[in-house]
């Protein structure tokens, strides 16, 4: 089974409109929530009257930030409190929850709600607010109460600053043959998971809560939910269905803390909080949104010398999301190579804008963006191809990355992973430059390590049926990557069974299944799978004691091949599963043995945190390395780019599933088009976004595909890894904007550091380099 | 109560996939409301409530509409099928439904009823749909999973079972 790809386990059910998502879960009595925004970016709340509000018919409750004071929450840095306390700090922020027995009316009773704001001045990015004399956006920054590890600096807007030291900067650029210099954008990008947000709580006495959640991490919102009202957490019930979508939107604390808080006020009832489209994007969490600086140094020989990297988050009103994207965005500040002399610094800011949180690649597209544009113009100053100074300074067996880590073998192969993309790329020659069109490839280098919980950990039951197929029950959410079927494959080819006969638990329940930390970091794989191996592994050795017990004969001499345990001396000598499965009868009608239920768990152990001061050290518990390609068209006319082939090749470990794995480098591809082309949330001058709608926000459509994707997979086994499988799904969306901007680069000439690429500003970077030439 | 109803009520009739039906709407149901909260039938999204991401898509009179924007009371009279009312009363699929499970056009599974409706309204009004059309009409359907690669290649797939059931 592993290598092969079995059709969905889930696919039924989707394509005929029975999976459950959480909107669908319908409970009786259900009340509504419905919630005001903002609309003001930052202001203090002078008063708030709801008198008008209440009088509406269906209304229950309306509740304000004076509902709430102290109760703040989060996962690292508790610096939200469910509605805005005193002021607000962005437009989308909560300021009043209505309860009403139908979302209709409580929209209504939305709109009649009166505040009075003194509206403070604000700042929507992190350049404007580092300078002297910006707003303050939290008072009480260093106040909070927060998880080791962050360093907010007291008095401003900065909440936490990464550093990262490694050799002499200073020095070593004077060692330097060439030098490059540039600032960078990367713009806040949306998730636009097609399902969203959606969260039902219902409190069953004082002391107890159950939550239905679109979330990612089902675990996470407990504890997060426990610790917030003082609960156990046993007594927190999180339940799980299909998520449409996730991409990082889904994961840590989003609108539970908020759903649960409301619903405490209409005891005993369901309290459902669905986010309208639009407030998916003002108060959901957004992705990416960095200005950054980069100078890097090269010798003559090509090697990468010197590195100064600052990346500044704008990272929205709240932290607590934030606070590890911008963690991870320093740790590969240097990228996929080698540099000796490194300084960075991953800085995040409060801004007045929405906050971000987990986006597919966490932190290493905003950082690769930088340093794989940056290489390539080093390489066009030393009259290096991109290839070749990449080969060069790749991170392989023995180099040392930015963390301090020694690079080993088992981490992958960067330089067989542009060797396939070139070879796809470069298999024809570039079409020849025309009145109409201009033509450019470029190629960019990538690695990723899953950021996580020092402890986090994957849990796993394997229980068989009387007839001997098999229960697995799992915590991993299924949000469209795939995860119960290679799950299935792993257990059907570790038991040596049918994938027919495996069923993976499709609802999580945190009372019932076992720990997770959450699904998020492309780990799902790699961790599940190694916990849901070791519950195989037990209850294989379970199904032997069974059926040692049966035959009288020692374990030591039966093989279990799938179907039945027998001697391997005489194969003759066996007995079926189903008989076994559930414990044996004896001839004589004694019982014998046990029900089988295996069980098994993983942990990633040895991650430590980095050392404050270098911001080096064994921080990352492992690497996946890729390279990503583009060929692209740009239409002299329009300024519009056409994206003629889009490749990838991720050194995977062992591929579980291909054609799964390939879907989801298609589709990580397209996010990055989508990031590289048209996708960027802009604000108006009162901070307010103005294409909060999937109109104006512009996800790529059917008519944005690519003329060509292609999918390459270099297979170095991960030797703690699943069958040898490592993290890959995050992946395909980290290098294609600086693969694309490498090949702007390449057919015009013009180096841009900034995305979108729009055709205006692909007109206008042509222009000004025409004007150069002339 | 999930479905609220204001002073204009009215009662409409209609097939609702293939069986006739009554309900009570006013002037502010959505086709969308009425089939998931009336009639219980999950399979159609909201995914924008603007008609732009087409999760909504339910075929009416043979054409398929967003019902997230289409107001119950334009149901009167006619005929709606949801992604509940293609297959057999055995589980048995629809070719389009068929063709996305093998096709691998299936990741979180959010867009698919819709898609898959658009694609039945379009096959059985123009079995023999060029690739061209039928990418004008899964513009109007938005998915993040996919890149759509897997998506145009099961209803290209669908389409020649469709036509090879026909011989």
């Amino acid at each position: 089974m592993i290598g092969l790809s079995p059709s969905r386990k889930d696919a039924f059910e989707k394509v005929t409109g029975r999976a459950v998502f959480t909107d669908d879960i319908k409970l009786p009595a259900t009340l509504y929530a419905k919630i005001l925004r903002a609309g003001v970016a930052h202001a203090e709340i002078l008063s708030i009257d709801v008198s008008e509000a209440e009088k509406v018919e269906g209304v229950v409750k309306i509740l304000t930030g004076s509902d709430c004071k102290d109760l703040y929450f989060g996962c690292c840095i508790k610096d939200m409190t469910p509605l805005a306390v005193d002021k607000v700090r962005h437009a989308g922020d909560a300021v009043c929850a209505v309860i009403a027995d139908s979302e209709r009316a409580g929209q209504e009773a939305v709109k009649k709600i009166k505040v009075e704001y003194k509206i403070l001045p604000h700042v929507l990015n992190a350049l404007s607010a580092i300078a002297p004399g910006a707003p303050i956006i939290h008072e009480k920054n260093g106040e909070y109460s927060s998880t080791p590890g962050f360093y907010p600096e007291k008095g401003s807007n900065i909440y936490h600053r990464y550093k990262q030291r490694r050799g002499n900067t200073e020095k070593a650029f004077s060692e330097c043959e060439a030098i490059v210099e540039a600032d960078f954008e990367y713009p806040l990008n949306a998730h636009c998971a097609m399902e969203p947000h959606c969260c039902i709580a219902q409190w069953e006495g004082n002391d107890r809560v159950k939550i239905w959640s679109s979330t990612q991490g089902p675990f996470v919102v407990r504890e997060g939910i426990a610790s917030m009202f003082g609960l156990n957490m046993s007594n927190v019930e999180v339940f799980v269905n299909f998520l449409g979508g996730g991409f990082g939107c889904k994961s840590d604390l989003i609108i539970e803390p908020l759903t649960a808080f409301i619903a405490k006020f209409v005891p005993g009832r369901p309290l459902k909080l669905k986010l309208t489209r639009k407030e998916v994007f003002t108060s959901s969490v957004l992705g990416r949104g960095i200005q950054g600086k980069i100078k890097l140094g090269a010798l003559k020989d090509g090697t990468l010398h010197a590195l100064e990297a600052k990346l500044y988050f704008i990272s929205g009103a709240y932290a607590d999301m934030g606070c590890n994207v911008v963690q991870a965005g320093g740790y590969v500040a240097s990228g996929p190579y080698e540099i000796k002399n490194i300084s960075a610094d991953a800085v995040g800011v409060y801004t007045n804008t929405p906050p971000i949180g987990a986006f597919r690649g966490y932190g290493h597209p905003e950082a690769h963006f930088m340093i794989e544009r940056s290489v390539d113009m080093i390489a066009s100053k030393l009259g290096m191809s991109p290839s070749e100074i990449r080969r060069k300074n790749f991170l392989c067996a023995g180099k040392v990355n930015g963390l301090g880590q020694v690079i080993t073998k088992d981490n992958g192969n960067l330089h067989a992973c542009l060797a396939q993309v070139e070879k796809e790329l470069f298999a024809a020659p570039l079409p020849e430059n025309n009145e109409e069109f201009i033509y450019g490839r470029g190629i960019a280098a990538l690695m990723k390590t899953p950021m996580m919980s020092p402890n986090a950990s994957s849990g796993a039951y394997v229980k068989l049926a009387d007839d001997g197929s098999v229960n697995v029950v799992i915590s991993g959410t299924e949000m469209g990557q795939g995860l119960h079927t290679v799950i299935a494959q792993m257990v059907a080819e570790f038991l040596n069974i049918p994938i027919e006969k495996v069923f993976v638990s499709k609802i999580i329940d945190t009372q019932y299944s076992p720990q997770e930390w959450q699904t998020v970091a492309s780990i799902s794989t790699y961790r599940v799978g190694n916990a849901v191996l070791k519950a195989c592994a037990d209850a294989k050795a379970k199904i032997l004691k069974n059926a040692s017990l049966y035959l009288q004969i020692p374990e030591t001499d039966l093989s279990f091949d799938g179907e039945k345990v027998y001697l391997i001396s005489n194969p003759s000598i066996f007995i079926p599963l189903k008989k076994l499965a559930i414990g044996a009868v004896a001839p004589d009608g004694r019982a014998i043995g046990d029900p089988i239920i295996g069980v098994g768990s993983h942990i990633c152990r040895g991650v430590e945190s980095p050392n404050p001061e270098t911001g080096t050290g064994n921080s990352a518990p492992q690497w996946t390395f890729g390279c990503q390609g583009a060929e692209i068209a740009v239409s002299l006319k329009t300024g519009k780019i056409k994206i003629i082939n889009i490749a990838t090749s991720i050194d995977a470990g062992k591929v579980i599933n291909p054609e799964l794995a390939r879907i989801q480098m298609i589709g990580g591809m397209m996010m990055g088009i989508g990031s590289s082309l048209t996708e960027e949330i802009l604000f108006d001058d009162a901070g307010q976004i103005k294409n909060a709608n999937l109109n104006t926000y512009k996800i790529p459509t059917i008519d944005d595909m690519p003329e060509k994707y292609s999918v390459y997979f270099v297979e170095t086994p991960q030797p703690d890894g699943p069958f040898g499988a490592r993290c890959i799904a995050e992946h395909p969306a980290v290098s294609v904007p600086p693969a694309i901007l490498n090949a702007f680069y390449n057919a015009s000439g013009a180096d841009i550091c900034k995305i979108p690429l729009t055709p205006s500003l692909a007109l206008a970077a042509l222009k000004s380099k025409n004007k150069d030439k002339s | 109560m999930d479905y609220c109803l204001n002073e204009n009520v009215k009662i409409i009739s209609f097939t609702l996939n293939n069986k006739k039906v009554k309900a009570i709407i006013d002037d502010k149901t959505t086709l969308l409301e009425l089939i998931r909260n009336v009639f219980g039938l999950m399979g159609a999204k909201e995914g924008c409530g603007y008609g732009k991401c087409g999760s909504c898509t339910v075929i009416m009179n043979g054409k398929s509409v967003r019902s997230c924007i289409t107001k119950a009371s334009k149901a009167e009279g006619s005929e709606i099928v949801t992604i509940e009312g293609l297959g057999g009363d055995d589980f048995s699929l629809d070719p389009i439904q068929e063709a996305f499970i093998d096709g691998g056009a299936v990741q979180c599974g959010f867009c698919t009823p819709g898609i898959i409706m658009t694609l039945k309204a379009l096959f059985t009004e123009n079995p023999n749909a060029s690739e061209e059309e039928i990418k004008k009409a899964l513009k109007g359907h938005l998915c993040r999973c996919t890149g759509y690669e897997t998506i145009l290649k099961s209803a290209l797939l669908a389409k020649e079972r469709i036509n090879n059931n026909k011989k």
